[in-house]
């Protein structure tokens, strides 16, 4: 069962490879599929929401020997959220994916993003994540670069580079572990860790896993690979990578952290913190800084970053609780704002807010649209980015952390900020006219977007609003998901089935 | 309430549907409704106190709970009652405007978002409906959004009483720590205790700054008259009569819970006088008759907060009856003042004259408003000032309080005057019209253009008249802001008391200002000018101006484009939190180096000798050719020192790769640019030192960890006992990658297809760069290519093919018990194909194969998958290895393991072939 | 061995990141190769080091005793090897492309993705970009 959201994706890249020239059949592919993921992944929910962590070990080779597979709540919440996104994307590539990327693969490509975000998700084993990590690296540098062109090529040079840095970090540190605990088994590790000694290694080992997650996670100072690229390749690639990939990296470092190194805290919560509140700042003044639509939300991927690290460095319940919620929240919003650029750019032609204008006038709808995720994002109530932000502040003040929480105060400002910046110049502002000086508005292109775009975009927006309407359950799941992390014995048990 | 507010916020949502329908009606029935509303609110003055909650959010505490107590009452009055005048007269004011239904729809969203926040028991859902009146108003302030002020305008009302209204949202969070509860009532039983508290100064700054930037109080003023660009019945409504009352509202409402204090009574009296002052200054330097308005709104939103600060009974009465009074008037003159600017076509003061004969009924409408805003009986405003000057003259501090009073309500006077009476009583403008234009065509309006205001300054004369009307309602406020029980009866004719006096002084010295205006003018414009000069407004530019520079600084600092700098910063970022580490645990690392831990084999110092050297040449080689061998080297050393170091899988595998790399790079090599030594000598210097510490960090880990013995593994230690037993395969690491822990190799294969749709992908989709897209170019033919080769090669080639194959296959099967397996088998194939490619052409080498290297792939992936998934179908975990009973003659022990082997295999020959053969038809000449 | 390996492992990475800190492409993917195998090597050393006593079952059908070569770092090292070298494939591959469509082999030239800023002068040229940039998503 859990190993389905593992094996689907696999099928249909094959089938979809095998259909390489019917492209519509690959379309077909890709929409069922995703919503028989869907299903999959609700049904799997459900069932750890009511039974608690589901666990299998692949091949029947009992824990830690073989490989184990596990699905806690955080991660059945994660699983769940990622094919929501899946679909999204999945019908909204319908119209907004050209022709030749099609013909040279996307669909496959996609379905084989998703088998390495869903495995990530679902392992419970160090070295099978690593694997599950390239998968989707390699299939997102693919998707990346799909195309060739010049800026995606450029961008997603930086982007594969720094990766591959990232993986080597991971893999080395992978390797020390081994040698000091002779396991891989997460489950297992979490048992042998703290026995390890001298403990000043296993620290430094903590540190190496840090800054591998930390540049998939994009953290500063080591995001620089996210703003290169992300507005490269076309807003349905950016909106997947966006909703999906930085999130994997934290989740990563939620699960590692937790199991592996809550023992070190002392050590990793100030360091954590610290990084956090400067990645949410670093990150919104670079959105402050854009002009152009897409590159303004790729630093604002950065920000939101931080604060869900800021939630896992607190390491309350309450505080890994908002951060989930946060990721979640975040995600969503995020997808619809890349996907509403992509409609932007359908409808005038351009990314530039110096050339864009008055859509206000032109699509109410469309602006409405917009203005849900955007504001939500900006944390006001009663949307989902609101809670979000609220419980993160009630959090960071149950621990007394005063400054964390006026930096995310202050940042959240900024968001709002750069989110009504956008909305003058995409919405409000007349759109300029060529006579008027040296910036020629883009030519109107066709006034009706079609039906496969407004689709995920009014989906998205309204789940946005509905988890702020029904904040309350969604925070408590997250905080029993939390909770989970924060004693992980029940985890544990289950994997190895109470092995001594 | 519940009700009443959401079934505002749907209506909000249907009025541009309603206007679809009704067109010129909407304005009207829309009005019917906040008019049912103000009725119901009248229905309860009698017996204020009216609790109602809902459960929403309890773990976050966040209930739909409203009180209906005097105060609340008040607000909601106002509310309701001058937002269905607004809605009447905006349908007037904004006739034929194409934003109009945006306009209804918007209204109403801000109008019950403001019910929301006076009626609200709950501070967080008191936060939900205050912030949502802040976007509500953003929306309106920037209704005209084609003009760029009032862009500017609607974004800096924002993000001012957005950032009051975060910092208001941590002392609520606080105060709600405090007291355990968002419930406002808690908060006001427990006052005490918020005040003991040590974190009560931190609650006090936070959430005065939320009311100080709502209430446009001193230094954050700046924001209303700018918001002035938003239509006038907008100003009317938002901006005088309702919204801006919010932190006033706010600042009461918590009076007994953080009031009383020193810093309570110290703070906020001389913030509301200030802002009072300063308020009026400026506004003596006004034409413009909104802006006008908007800085006696300033001045008197000042006044309130001083009451509210001063705390006292008779204070609170004084505020409660200013709120209405102000809100009347203000109202009321606000509407006035768009019809004027309506009908005479411009709002300056100066020239604007004898419009009472023009304009009766709107003059009508705007005289008692004017004699209420200069506090002249028997309006309602006398009234107020009284009271407020009792309360002054019962505060500490009197004289100056007195002073200030009295000379800013003189102004107020004046500017009551300069709105009013110039207009209309004034025989003609001061300046003639400009341009030829001339007020004395003007022409009264329709009837919903003066009928609102008419009402809202007929009701504050009646309230001045017979203040019986309002006592009950101002009793109740009064006693909902002290939270104690007090009765106090409003009177036009208090006897002769000093307030009396004080207020003809008032009168006195505002008719003398009026009179010397345009003596004095001149001289207030220079102050206003030096405060604005040194005003808190270009404070607030220079603020963003700089912000913006600072976040284009960091932003070109950090992502600078220079990938070195990238990777620089990700090296020392790990060095130096490691360090860092390793001096935090000094104690509990101990490097114990132990040289003779083993004896030192020759090989392995030869071995390691070729790859250090190979290396360091590496790094300075400019040749590429000679590089590729080094990097060749490299590689069959390492594979040679698994060799030795038992790992005889490793060794095989390691050389196929390494000689697959090496065609890679063969292949592409030419197409490369050649070796240019781009860094200057001292870059490189730099570079050289980085890259040692790099590598100096990672000697210094492993030499720390692999020192300490390596624990011993019980992993490994099953794998030994039980590949044979459990897994038929006697080559462990064989059985590990097919059986333990296959699925590592499920994923492994995935990435060597993604990997070789990427090729695929970048080859195809850019060959033809040019033309958007077209199909792969045509493959150059055969003959000409094979001409200038030799005629052996193929032969032999031909003939090699069928024997690689077998013992491909052979290696294949053996895999499971002797060192080989799928993936050499799978490369040994794949060469098969490379040679006759080499030897004929990439294209014979294509067609000699079955099927597309693409589709080979996906079979091989398809076989892999099913082994994978097949046990599945028997209820068992995937990957469950099943056996065939006893083993076959040639093939030996079979089961789903071998068969998920060989889809490794058909994988890796798709891939290679998929790769190296796309490259090879690329690098053909053409 | 353990600490001349430690050593071999450090002059591999050193060399890998030097070649990374190159601003020519080309060099970029000499260091990438480099790392893979630095980081190999370090997966290697962190099993026991024994030699000549490969981890396979004599026919005979006995378990090996302990003090046979760890396994799993073998086989890890196996998937790794192999996920590199398909990355490896594809960046050498991009590389290439890179070349053939931008024609420049200095990754200072590349910087148009990142380096912009609202307070950047240079609007035509970043105009022009733009209008490139465009033209190729949604052709």
């Amino acid at each position: 069962m859990i190993a389905l959201p593992l094996l689907l994706p696999l099928v249909f890249a094959v089938f979809s490879l095998l259909a390489w020239r019917l492209i519509n059949v690959q379309k077909v592919i890709a929409v069922l599929g995703s919503l028989v993921l869907l299903a999959v992944n609700l049904a799997i929910f459900l069932q750890v929401q009511q039974g608690g962590v589901l666990s299998i070990q692949v091949g029947r080779w009992t824990a830690p020997f073989g490989v184990s597979l596990v699905v806690d709540l955080l991660s059945a919440i994660l699983l769940l959220t990622a094919s929501l996104a899946a679909l999204a994307a999945a019908v909204f590539s319908l119209a907004g994916m050209d022709a030749p990327r099609l013909r040279w693969g996307y669909f496959p490509l996609f379905h084989f993003l998703m088998m390495g975000v869903n495995g990530a998700f679902i392992t419970g084993d160090l070295f099978n994540l690593y694997v599950w990590f390239e998968v989707m690296l390699m299939s997102s540098f693919v998707l990346m670069v799909l195309g060739s062109g010049r800026f995606q090529l450029e961008g997603g040079l930086k982007y594969v580079i720094l990766n591959l840095l990232s993986s080597m970090l991971f893999l080395s540190a992978i390797g020390l572990t081994y040698h000091f605990t002779g396991a891989l088994n997460l489950a297992d590790l979490a048992r042998r860790m703290p026995a390890v000694e001298p403990r000043g290694l296993t620290v430094l080992i903590g540190v190496l896993f840090m800054v591998g997650f930390g540049i998939k996670a994009a953290l500063f100072p080591l995001y620089f690979w996210l703003p290169a690229s992300y507005h490269t390749p076309p807003v349905t690639i950016a909106a997947l990578f966006s909703g999906l990939l930085s999130k994997v990296g934290f989740y990563a470092l939620l699960r590692v952290f937790s199991l592996l190194f809550s023992g070190q805290w002392e050590f990793f919560q100030p360091l954590l913190l610290a990084l956090a509140g400067l990645t949410m700042v670093s990150g919104v003044l670079g959105a402050a800084a854009q002009t152009d639509f897409r590159r303004l939300l790729s630093f604002h991927i950065i920000s939101q970053i931080g604060y869900l690290v800021m939630g896992l460095a607190l390491f309350s319940r309450e505080a890994i609780g908002a951060a989930i919620y946060f990721t979640v929240h975040v995600i969503f919003a995020k997808m619809a704002l890349f996907l509403i650029a992509g409609m932007v750019q359908t409808v005038s032609g351009s990314f530039d807010l110096r050339r864009l204008g008055g859509l206000y006038r032109r699509f109410p709808a469309l602006s409405l649209a917009f203005l849900v995720p955007a504001m939500a994002l900006a944390g006001l109530p009663p949307l989902s980015g609101f809670f979000a932000k609220l419980l993160l502040v009630i959090a960071g003040l149950q621990e007394s952390r005063y400054v964390i929480v006026a930096v995310a105060l202050f940042v959240s400002l900024l968001t709002l900020f750069s989110m009504t910046k956008i909305w003058n110049e995409v919405f409000w502002k007349l759109a300029p006219v060529s006579s008027a000086g040296k910036l020629p508005s883009a030519p109107p292109q066709n006034d009706a977007l079609p039906a496969a775009m407004w689709a995920p975009v009014v989906g998205l927006s309204v789940i946005v609003i509905l988890m702020g309407l029904f904040a309350d359950p969604l925070s408590e799941i997250a905080n029993r998901a939390a909770a989970s992390l924060l004693d992980p014995q029940g985890y544990i048990n289950v994997v190895l089935g109470g092995l001594p | 309430m519940l009700i009443w507010i959401g079934a505002g916020f749907f209506l909000a949502g249907l009025a541009p549907w309603l206007y679809r329908l009704l067109r010129d009606k909407t304005g009207l029935v829309l009005a019917l409704y906040p008019a049912a509303v103000f009725a119901f609110l009248l229905g309860q003055i009698s017996a204020p106190g009216r609790f109602e909650t809902t459960r929403w959010m309890p773990s976050l505490g966040l209930e739909l709970s409203f009180r209906l107590d005097g105060l609340a009452l008040l607000m909601a009055l106002l509310v309701t009652g001058i937002g269905a005048l607004v809605l009447v007269y905006g349908g007037a004011y904004l006739h034929g405007h194409p934003y109009l239904p945006r306009f209804y729809a918007l209204i109403l969203l801000f109008m019950f978002s403001m019910l929301g926040v006076v009626v609200s028991d709950n501070a967080l859902l008191l936060f939900i409906f205050w912030e949502l009146t802040s976007i509500s108003s953003f929306l309106l302030i920037g209704f005209e959004h084609d003009q760029a002020p009032a862009r500017a305008a609607a974004w800096q009302a924002l993000l001012i009483t957005g950032a009051g209204g975060l910092a208001m949202l941590a002392g609520f969070v606080l105060l709600s720590q405090i007291t355990g509860s968002w419930s406002l009532q808690v908060w006001l039983a427990n006052g005490a205790a918020v005040r003991a508290d040590p974190r009560y100064s931190a609650v006090f700054w936070l959430v005065l700054a939320g009311a100080a930037t709502k209430s446009a109080q001193f230094p954050f003023y700046f924001w209303l008259p700018n918001a002035m660009a938003a239509p006038t019945p907008v100003s009317a409504y938002l901006h005088s009569a309702t919204m801006v009352k919010a932190g006033v509202y706010l600042l009461a409402r918590l009076l007994p819970v953080l009031g009383g204090t020193a810093l309570w009574n110290g703070v906020i009296p001389v913030l509301g006088m200030l802002t009072l002052l300063v308020a009026m200054l400026l506004m003596a330097a006004q034409h413009d008759l909104k802006r006008l308005l908007a800085y006696s709104t300033i001045g008197a939103l000042g006044l309130m907060v001083a009451l509210v600060g001063l705390g006292s009974k008779i204070a609170a009465e004084a505020l409660v009856v200013t709120l209405l009074a102000h809100g009347l008037y203000k109202g009321a003159l606000f509407l006035v003042a768009g019809g004027i600017d309506h009908a005479a076509g411009t709002r300056d003061v100066r020239r604007l004259g004898g419009l009472a004969r023009l304009m009766p009924f709107t003059a009508a409408a705007a005289l008692p408003a004017v004699f209420s805003m200069a506090g002249v009986a028997p309006a309602l405003g006398f009234i107020a000032k009284e009271l407020v000057y009792e309360g002054a003259l019962a505060a500490q501090g009197r004289q100056a309080l007195m002073a200030g009073l009295i000379f800013s309500n003189a102004i107020m006077a004046a500017g009551a005057g300069w709105c009013g009476w110039l207009p209309f009583l004034h025989r003609k403008p001061r300046l003639a019209g400009d341009h030829g234009h001339d007020v004395s065509h003007a022409h009264e309006n329709t009837a919903d253009f003066w009928v609102p205001p008419l009402l809202l300054s007929a009701f504050s004369l009646l309230a001045g008249l017979f203040p019986g009307l309002v006592a009950p309602l101002m009793n109740a406020a009064a006693q909902a802001v002290l939270q104690q029980p007090l009765s106090f009866k409003l009177s036009l004719w208090h006897g002769f008391t000093p307030a009396l006096a004080f207020s003809l002084i008032t009168l006195a010295l505002g008719l003398l200002i009026y009179l010397t205006y345009w003596r004095i003018e001149p001289r207030a414009h220079a102050i206003s000018q030096r405060l604005r000069r040194y005003g808190p407004s270009e404070a607030y530019d220079s603020l963003i101006n700089n912000l913006k520079r600072l976040a284009a600084w960091q932003t070109r600092l950090f992502q600078s484009g220079y990938l070195r700098r990238y990777v620089m910063t990700i090296i020392l970022t790990t060095v130096l939190i490691s360090l860092w580490a390793a001096f935090r645990f000094a104690s509990e690392l101990s490097l114990k180096v132990n040289l003779t831990l083993e004896p030192l084999r020759f090989y392995d110092v030869i071995l390691v000798g070729i790859i250090i050297l190979a290396a360091l040449l590496v790094v300075r080689q400019r040749s590429r050719l000679a590089t590729i061998a080094l990097l060749g080297a490299i590689g069959y050393s390492i594979a040679l020192i698994y060799l030795f170091y038992s790992a005889p899988d490793l060794a095989m595998v390691q050389i196929a790769i390494e000689t697959l790399t090496v065609i890679l790079f063969v292949f592409v090599i030419y197409r490369l640019p050649l070796f240019t030594r781009l860094t200057s000598p001292p870059a490189r210097a730099l570079d050289v030192l980085i890259a040692g510490i790099g590598g100096a960090f990672m000697t210094c880990l492993m030499l720390l960890v692999t020192t300490n013995q390596a624990a011993p593994s019980a992993v490994s230690q099953y794998y030994a006992d039980n590949a044979l037993k459990l897994a038929n395969g006697r080559n462990i690491v064989n059985v590990i990658l097919v059986d333990f822990r296959g699925i590592d190799t499920l994923g492994e294969i995935s990435v060597l297809v993604i990997a070789a749709l990427g090729v695929l992908a970048l080859l195809g989709l850019s060959s033809n760069l040019g033309q958007t897209f077209a199909a792969p170019r045509p493959l150059p033919d055969l003959e000409v290519k094979s001409v200038q080769r030799s005629i052996i090669l193929p032969v032999a080639a031909r003939y090699l093919i069928p024997l690689l194959l077998v013992f491909s296959f052979f290696l294949l099967l053996r895999g499971h018990n002797e060192a080989g397996g799928g993936f050499v088998g799978g490369l040994v194939a794949a060469a098969s194909f490379m040679l006759y490619g080499i030897a004929v052409s990439p294209q014979a080498a294509l067609k000699l194969l079955p099927a597309q290297p693409r589709v080979v792939m996906a079979v091989g992936l398809l076989v892999a998958a099913c082994s994978v998934s097949l046990p599945l179908f028997f209820g068992q975990p995937i990957m469950t290895g099943f056996w065939l009973a006893r083993p076959l003659p040639v093939l030996g022990k079979l089961g789903t393991p071998v068969l998920f082997d060989l889809g490794v295999y058909l994988v890796v020959i798709g891939v290679t072939l998929q790769i190296l053969l796309n490259l090879a038809r690329e690098d053909a000449p053409r | 061995m353990s600490v001349l390996l430690a050593a071999t492992v450090g002059v591999l990475f050193a060399a890998g990141l030097y070649m990374m800190l190159r601003r020519s492409l080309v060099k970029i993917l000499v260091g990438l190769l480099l790392l893979s195998h630095a980081v190999n090597l370090v997966l290697f050393a962190s099993g026991n080091l024994v030699p000549g006593r490969p981890p396979i079952i004599p026919a005979s059908g006995a378990p090996p005793a302990i003090g046979y070569a760890d396994s799993v770092p073998q086989a890890l090292i196996l998937t790794a090897i192999v996920i590199s070298f398909g990355v490896t494939a594809f960046a050498v591959v991009l590389v290439k492309q890179t070349n053939q469509v931008i024609g420049v082999d200095d990754l200072n030239e590349l910087r148009n993705t990142d380096a912009h800023t609202e307070m950047d002068a240079v609007f035509d040229l970043d105009e022009e970009l733009i209008e490139h940039c465009e033209e190729e998503e949604y052709p």
